[in-house]
């Protein structure tokens, strides 16, 4: 579905991505973990054309992003994010719509779907979600777990066939977590592919097909994650889930 | 184009000095000797004029820096012998003249003042020292244009507060009025206004020069005399009395042949009788405040309402493309808009108006109307988009990104998703700037336009009072801006939930 071929990215003079090759496959879903800094965030941002990069190429189906200035790429990068929803860390609702207005906003003004038919949906998907008693309310209105479920429903409006997902859990009440994961695993048995930047375990562990851990910009490791974060083999993978010489679980349940 | 007579009041100044009339306030110092004895005592004859009035009067001397000339500098120094002192020239703003007197900052005022019953009420008039006639021009070729009557109906530009600016509203023609000289002879030639009337002494110099001109005719006459504050009748007999024995001696006459403004009819100034004074007076009428002039007062709100409306609907859209365009926009283009709006925000408006409308009459030919929507749209426009660049800089960035992750375009995201943030933000900046301008087209009056201050600084002179005038004035005023405030708080809740 994306195809990662040598990415590369320098950010104030430091190499932020090192040559990043991935696949990532239709209906996979893949968590992509290690340290702050080792460019988790940054590679999610490049799929979908938010952050320019300096070398490689991100191929969608048959679109390709090249390297530089993505406003130059105009047409191009639109059909990508078109395809690629996007699910932000502070999730970035539209502060003057409502929820519903928040999911039908993009499928009315981008794919030009009329009002009644984009409400009719946009109601479908807050029920999905669980929020059709809150189609009203404003963001300012909404809880984070709230907010995080309409900018879910959001992104999923445009049919998107990935979801990027950065740190879906990080703002989350520990219980409310749970209550993600049997959404995205609903999701993923529909078959959405989902890439998900995470510091939380159980997500990867119970959602993810693969892990990818990246350290330095480079992934260090990758395979599943009852083998990766069992029996890493690597030994900064080991340090940062703090299996290697008695350090300590700093990165767990952060 | 000169800007020189900005012959303009401000709103409040009037208004304030009408309050301390009202209050009972002394408006001058507390000076023992008055009059006579005052100028004796400090040897000096301080006399009043505005050095912007243009020639023949009194302007700066371009040899000697610091130095007057003109016919009526020479009169003073005349007059000042006579009386035994020096004259000593005060700077004064033309049209404040009579309060500035009235406060005591000069002795008399001496600069082209036209003895009219207006001006009689309030201050007392010395025996003329010249007659002028009212002269008709216009444009060679509009051979229509005969007389005043001719003219029924027709556009005609004067000084406003004039002799000509009564002899015109009596004459059932549209008067004009300007603050300068020059301006009205500048309509005439665009055609803007169909003839103008003006004492002799400035067509000859600002008008009949132009070859694109013709003189009508003179319609009129009228008196130059020295004003003189109340209560000082001894000063009043005084310069009277000076007055006539230059007159009789003959210098009078030779300082206006030296300045080419002469004529056999400047003769009778040497037998002047005050009975002749009070003649002239009487065949004057004076403007009563009536329903007459409410209705003029509404039509200036009007006219007011108009122009502001019209300048914000042109400097919001404009502003908005300004302040995105320095945001999102390729670099040349946000310097040409960041370029624009220093410009328009660090000149004056009034100097904006001037060049649009007299400046390049030549290659766009505006109405005063259009001129003044245009000038002040263009003017609003670089303080809107500097509002909206804050609004927009205040919308959180994940905003836009979460739009374009949907797949929008720029535009459309601004349009849909950072536009109508921002314009919550902006919103009271844009209400201020609003209610700022209806107050700021007053600026207009001086492209001729009669708007609400203007119709209420005629009027005040007219029926020799700021009271009234000034109070419906300032009314007019808050019943347009106080509705406004009040739709903009109510909107500003409304936009508050989102």
């Amino acid at each position: 579905m994306i195809e990662v071929e040598k990415l590369s990215k320098r950010y104030e003079g430091r190499l932020v991505l090192d040559g990043i090759d991935a696949v990532f496959a239709p209906g996979e879903v893949t968590a992509l973990v290690g340290p702050s800094g080792g460019g988790k965030s940054t590679l999610l941002r490049c799929l979908n054309g938010l952050e320019p990069f300096d070398a490689g190429v991100v191929r969608v189906g048959s679109e390709t992003l090249a390297p530089g200035d993505v406003r130059a790429q105009g047409e191009q990068v639109r059909r990508i994010r078109r395809r690629v929803g996007f699910v932000f860390q502070q999730w970035h609702l539209f502060a003057h719509r409502t929820a519903l207005g928040n999911v039908t906003e993009a499928p009315m003004h981008v794919k030009g779907v009329g009002r009644r038919e984009a409400v009719e949906r946009g109601r479908a998907l807050l029920e999905k979600v669980g929020l059709s008693h809150r189609e009203d309310a404003y963001p300012s209105e909404l809880s984070g777990g709230e907010q995080q479920r309409v900018a879910i429903a959001r992104a999923l409006a445009m049919e998107p066939e990935v979801l990027l997902m950065d740190e879906p859990t990080s703002a989350l009440d520990p219980e409310r977590v749970g209550a993600l994961i049997d959404l995205l695993e609903q999701l993923r048995s529909e078959g959405l592919t989902l890439v998900a930047v995470t510091h939380e375990m159980r997500f990867a562990r119970e959602l993810a097909a693969r892990v990818l851990v990246l350290y330095g910009g480079r992934i260090i490791e990758e395979g599943p994650p009852a083998r990766v974060l069992a029996s890493p083999h690597h030994e900064r993978t080991r340090a940062f889930l703090g299996l290697g010489r008695g350090a300590a679980l700093r990165s767990l349940g952060a | 184009m000169s800007l020189s007579p900005a012959r303009r009041s401000s709103f409040l100044l009037p208004f304030l000095l009408a309050l301390l009339a009202l209050a009972g306030l002394p408006a001058c110092g507390a000076e023992q000797d008055t009059g006579l004895a005052r100028v004796r005592r400090t040897g000096e004859l301080r006399w009043g004029a505005d050095a912007q009035g243009g020639e023949p009067y009194a302007t700066e001397d371009p040899d000697a820096p610091g130095g007057m000339r003109g016919f009526e500098v020479e009169l003073a120094e005349a007059l000042a012998r006579e009386l035994g002192v020096r004259a000593r020239f005060v700077q004064n703003d033309w049209s404040n003249l009579i309060p500035s007197l009235e406060r005591g900052a000069f002795d008399v005022a001496l600069n082209g003042m036209e003895v009219t019953p207006a001006r009689a009420g309030r201050i007392l008039f010395t025996r003329p020292y010249y007659v002028f006639n009212l002269r008709l021009l216009a444009r060679r070729g509009d051979e229509a244009v005969t007389s005043l009557a001719s003219l029924r109906g027709q556009r005609v530009g004067t000084l406003a507060n004039s002799l000509a600016w009564d002899l015109l509203q009596r004459s059932g023609v549209e008067a004009v009025p300007y603050e300068g000289v020059e301006e009205p002879y500048i309509d005439l030639e665009q055609g803007r206004v169909r003839a103008v009337l003006m004492d002799d002494i400035i067509a000859q110099r600002y008008g009949q020069p132009r070859p694109g001109l013709r003189v009508v005719g003179d319609v009129g006459e009228g008196y130059y005399a020295i004003a003189v504050r109340p209560g000082e009748e001894d000063l009043r007999d005084a310069l009277d009395e000076a007055l006539g024995r230059i007159a009789r001696s003959g210098e009078l006459r030779a300082i206006f042949q030296r300045w080419g403004i002469d004529s056999a009819a400047q003769q009778r100034m040497v037998d002047w009788t005050e009975a002749q004074t009070r003649e002239v007076l009487a065949s004057t009428h004076t403007a009563r405040m009536g329903w007459g002039q409410l209705v003029l007062f509404l039509q200036a709100a009007g006219v007011t309402l108009l122009v502001s409306v019209g300048a914000m609907l042109l400097a919001i859209p404009l502003g908005v493309g300004l302040s995105l365009t320095r945001l999102y926009g390729p670099r040349w283009a946000g310097r040409l808009a960041t370029t624009y709006v220093e410009l328009f925000r660090g000149t004056p408006v009034l100097l904006q108006l001037y060049v649009l409308y007299y400046g390049l009459a030549g290659v766009l030919r505006l109405d005063p109307l259009s001129a003044a929507i245009l000038g002040l749209g263009l003017n609003y426009a670089a303080y809107e988009a500097e509002v909206y660049r804050a609004g927009v800089q205040a919308v959180p960035r994940g905003q836009l990104e979460a739009a374009l992750a949907l797949g929008m375009p720029l535009r459309l995201a601004l349009r849909r998703i950072i536009m109508p943030q921002a314009f919550r933000v902006a919103l009271p900046g844009v209400t201020n700037d609003f209610i700022a301008l209806l107050k700021d087209s007053s600026l207009v009056s001086v492209i001729s336009v009669v708007e609400l201050t203007k119709r209420m600084t005629i009027t005040a002179v007219d029926v020799r009072s700021w009271l009234i005038p000034g109070a419906l004035c300032a009314l007019l005023y808050l019943v347009m801006s106080y509705p406004l405030s009040r739709l903009a708080r109510r909107l500003e809740a409304r936009l508050e939930r989102g």
